[in-house]
């Protein structure tokens, strides 16, 4: 009854780990770092090969930059708790670096008025931004397309509408996301409130079916190669060029399931644009936010979509500071 | 009735659980089966109930429709039609479908000789929706508990759930769903991203291969998990969020009354910091 | 060897498991519906932690009445400023019920009073007292939006305790003076915000000060309204302690879809909205006035009074002692100021705040519409 499901991997065959597809010299400094070897707890989830990685010239300077940001952040949570290990161990979900009050507008404020923030931020974005960098160049290096770099800008772009781009609409720093893990709940439940339930907003409703979307997808995509694994479905490079019975059982289940089905290609093009669009979709969302509209719930009234409810109280309830003689 | 070049021979008799080969065939591209005759069945019935459940109520505006479930003096009765009779009715449906719609997945399976991933998958889907509408309302007492069926109606219970616990993303519960939908997107987009790019390089280049695949994550990150690795964790990831999110829901009400952000004050109050 | 190597494994899941469930409940909950069916405008009660806090909400045994008729206290005792229109027995029940509400057990009448001579002011608790019985006399003739005909005792904040259990001082936060670590009045977990990092001392702005508690905009598209993010958070730590205070959720008040929609609103957001009004008030009436009356370590680390918030008087209860009313057993002396006799002309100019209640009898039962005097502020 019990059948190999494919979950884990059990017989592990090793061989010389692989040094990787050879490079014409592609003008970048430096070639690949690390000696390459086998781990078998890893090898019975996923690849047993680890290394060796590419640093290059992008990728020192982001790893420095994002150290950097790292660091500012981190020490100035321990300058918060006086720079005790123990506190800011035990504190570390509740600090943050905050950034600059709303009144020093889009000014550079003093260090510890928020600066810190701005120069933590400038130095994340520039790590993030190099980053991205080096994923279009080792794709350009290997002749492949630069889809990881597209799909990697569309989540730069939400990073960058939050801190950057709507802070700037608005005018004001003190608009944009601590970092910090539970302050930024914080901010994200208060941005909501403040702009009148973010539930109403079509672009926070568009993301978060996007989200779910991706996520359903992967889950009947992965579902299915594994499904099919025992036919050699997961190689799915070469069921695209030449579709073998894995891909024709995969797509025939799906096909009879709900009478559509992808093929190995475009299945790939329905995630890319699924998960994709959930940051471009929320970022959008986000930027429109303050700028353009200032109460989605308001905007939902307009626009006819908000569900009544019977009153079940007595009588409406009123605003006392409407009433004669009250200031609110 | 089309058919792919290829389907001819896969369409064959057997793999069954129910009805033998009474509803062993196709309609156009459906596969049929005794599970998608009860899977329409319960569809239709559902369906034709939440519009007979607009119909009672004020508008038929398709984002303002909203079905609700009783009230929680009702507790675990049942209630008059109007007054969250319908709703319960129409989750019977939804289950209904849901369940015969995964049984009919297995058939599928079985006659294309496919393990029982994507049921198994869709199954924690189901899990999910079922702890929103029958675990935690039996474990609070009422029906009353469960969402209603309407597009924003849904979105305001989630909102006013949500503020019955002052502050929902210090669930953390919700913070580890929440943390597996958006890891799963990043995955998704990254494999992708790399299948397409496998197979849509830049001109003149021939399509890649997996050592094309492998060496460009290395390459980036030092890591490539592999073809069938990514798929592995791809169905992990995806089904942990959903795993998660009903997590997060149950113990909100049945194992926790108060604020979430007053939950993590055992963390603060550990013996280990002395 | 393999069945111990289990045996641990067993006990290191069920550790884990103690740990990891040590901050949970458990079903039957109670519930109660607030709103419309299906808005999840309900309130979450565990009975056992009700249980646990049905003591502390427990009303003692009322003093016996006091006989009809006799002298007056100012008349008969030195230095009755507040009290000295109550018959003498009336008084001395009243005297009884402050020393058990509020002194401590072993100290009795002497944690106010000095030595033999009732009159003397010598101790700072009977300055206090004495402030606070005005205290009590302003809310309930005044307040009764907030406090309706339930009113309020010293018992309602004191709970046999000098110091009510809920009071707040000053943030002293200074980490924005250095060079680096500014916590910005937020980021750690505060009791009284939940445990949450939002901001730690909503009171000072809201409660002491009157900055706008309210951000919303009124209109769908921009249109003025320049609040920012911050001012949401100062004013959700606010909603979060009153939340806490009340032992309440935020649907108690609010439809959260459109939290600051009056015509969505449960009726008491009325009430709660008095509230705020209040405690700012009595704040600034009657506690920052006793800064000085105060000893040092009484106060809090920025040398400022103990003030009051919503959790001082309603301690977890969604009405303090659930509604039980102790102010019907002392109407005379505590339902409003009481008129001084007439018979001791020194006594005859009452303390500042007996002017805000003219004619001195209390409006019985003012419209729920009627905002109390305290809240016309100008502008």
């Amino acid at each position: 009854m019990a059948e190999y499901q494919n979950i884990f991997t059990r017989v592990q065959v090793t061989a010389p780990p692989y040094p990787g597809v050879p490079l014409p010299n592609d003008g970048s400094i430096g070639g690949r770092d690390g000696k390459p070897f086998l781990q078998h707890l890893i090898g019975k989830f996923g690849d047993a090969q680890i290394g060796p990685i590419y640093l290059g010239w992008t990728g020192v300077t982001s790893i420095l930059f994002g150290f950097i940001a790292f660091e500012i952040i981190g020490l100035n949570m321990l300058a918060s708790v006086g720079w005790n290990w123990i506190e800011f161990v035990r504190q570390l979900p509740w600090l943050a670096l905050e950034p600059p009050p709303p009144s020093y507008g889009l000014g550079m404020p003093p260090l510890n008025q928020g600066g810190w923030w701005l120069i933590a931020g400038f130095f994340l974005t520039a790590s993030v931004l190099l980053w991205w960098l080096r994923t279009y160049q080792r794709a350009k290096a290997h002749g492949m397309g630069p889809h990881i770099s597209w799909a990697f800008g569309a989540a730069i772009w939400l990073y960058l509408v939050l801190g950057f781009f709507r802070p700037i609409l608005m005018g004001s720093w003190g608009e944009a996301v601590p970092f910090g893990i539970f302050p930024h709940l914080d901010w994200t439940a208060a941005f909501s409130i403040r702009y009148g339930n973010l539930f109403y907003n079509p672009f926070h409703m568009l993301s978060i079916a996007f989200l779910y979307g991706a996520t359903l997808l992967f889950a009947m995509h992965a579902a299915t190669i594994l499904a099919v694994s025992r036919y050699g479905g997961e190689r799915e490079l070469e069921q695209i060029v030449d579709r073998g019975t894995a891909s024709e059982r995969a797509a025939l289940f799906w096909r009879w399931t709900m009478g559509f089905n992808a093929t190995m290609e475009s299945v790939h093009r329905w995630a890319w644009w699924f998960a994709i669009l959930c940051p471009i979709t929320g970022g959008i969302g986000i930027l429109l936010t303050g700028t353009v509209v200032d109460n989605w719930y308001l905007w939902g009234i307009k626009h006819h979509i908000v569900a009544a409810y019977p009153q079940v109280w007595a009588a409406p309830t009123v605003d006392p500071s409407t009433l004669p003689g009250a200031a609110p | 009735m089309a058919m792919l070049s290829f389907e001819r021979k896969y369409r064959v008799r057997g793999g069954t659980l129910l009805g033998g080969d009474l509803f062993d065939f196709w309609v156009g591209p459906f596969y049929v089966g005794f599970f998608g005759v009860t899977t329409a069945f319960f569809a239709a019935l559902g369906t034709a109930l939440i519009v007979y459940g607009a119909s009672l109520g004020p508008t038929w505006n398709i984002w303002q429709i909203s079905i609700a479930p009783p009230d929680l003096s009702y507790g675990l009765g049942i209630a008059p039609l109007a007054q969250g009779g319908l709703w319960q009715i129409i989750t019977v449906c939804a289950l209904g479908a849901f369940v015969s719609w995964a049984l009919r997945e297995v058939e599928i399976c079985r006659k294309l000789g496919m393990g029982y991933h994507v049921p198994f998958a869709f199954s924690f889907a189901i899990l999910a929706y079922f702890t929103l509408v029958v675990v935690r309302p039996v474990l609070l007492g009422a029906w009353g508990h469960g969402f209603p069926y309407g597009i924003l109606s849904h979105l305001d219970w989630v909102s006013n759930t949500g503020y019955q616990y002052l502050h929902f993303h210090y669930n953390p519960a919700h913070m580890l769903a929440i943390t597996f939908f958006f890891a799963t997107t990043l995955a998704l987009s990254l494999h992708g991203s790399l299948i397409l790019s496998a197979t849509n390089p830049r001109k003149g280049e021939p399509v890649k291969t997996a050592e094309h695949e492998n060496t460009l994550f290395r390459d980036i990150i030092g890591y490539s998990i592999g073809a069938l690795g990514i798929h592995r964790l791809g169905l992990f990831l995806a089904l942990s969020a959903v795993f998660w999110s009903a997590v997060c829901i149950v113990i909100s009400g049945p194992f926790w009354t108060h604020g979430w952000p007053q939950w993590w004050s055992w963390w603060l109050n550990l013996p280990v910091w002395g | 060897m393999r069945t111990t190597a289990n045996r641990l494994k067993v006990v290191a899941a069920l550790a884990l498991a103690a740990l990891v469930t040590s901050g949970c409940e458990r079903p039957p909950i109670d519930e109660v519906q607030g709103g419309y069916r299906g808005t999840a405008m309900v309130q979450m009660y565990n009975p056992r932690v009700v249980a646990a806090q049905a003591a502390n909400n427990t009303v003692p045994v009322a003093q016996a009445a006091a006989a009809e008729g006799g002298p007056l206290a100012g008349t008969v005792y030195q230095n009755v400023q507040v009290l000295g229109g109550l018959s003498i027995g009336e008084f001395s029940r009243t005297m009884l019920a402050i020393t058990e509400w509020v002194a401590p057990k072993e100290q009795g009448c002497a944690y106010c009073h000095e030595g033999a001579n009732f009159a003397d002011d010598a101790k700072y608790t009977k300055v206090v007292a004495r402030k606070m019985l005005q205290m009590t006399q302003k809310i309930n003739a005044d307040w009764k939006p907030h406090v309706q005909a339930t009113g309020v005792t010293c018992y309602t904040c004191h709970r046999g305790k000098p110091v009510p259990e809920y009071v707040w001082f000053k943030d002293v936060d200074n980490t924005a003076a250095g060079g680096l670590g500014n916590r910005a009045g937020q980021n750690q977990s505060t009791a009284a915000i939940n445990g949450s990092s939002l901001p730690s001392d909503p009171f000072s702005p809201f409660l002491l000060g009157s900055e706008p508690i309210r951000f919303t905009g009124d209109s769908a598209l921009p249109a003025g309204n320049r609040k920012s993010i911050k001012q949401a958070e100062w004013t959700f730590a606010l909603m979060t302690h009153m939340s806490q205070g009340l032992g309440v959720n935020c649907t108690y008040c609010h439809n959260s879809r459109a939290f600051n929609d009056w015509s969505q609103s449960p009726p008491q957001r009325t009430t709660a909205y008095y509230g705020i009004r209040m405690a700012r008030a009595l704040n600034n009436e009657f506690m920052v006035p006793l800064t000085d009356v105060f000893p040092a370590h009484r106060k809090g680390p920025g040398g400022d009074v103990a003030k009051l918030n919503c959790a001082t008087c309603h301690q977890g209860a969604y009405k303090p002692l659930y509604g039980a009313s102790m102010l019907k057993d002392y109407v005379t002396a505590l339902a409003a100021p009481v008129p001084p006799p007439v018979v001791a002309p020194p006594v005859e100019a009452p303390p500042a705040e007996g002017e805000a209640a003219p004619a001195a009898t209390p409006a019985e039962t003012s419209s729920t519409g009627d905002a109390p005097a305290g809240v016309k502020q100008p502008g």
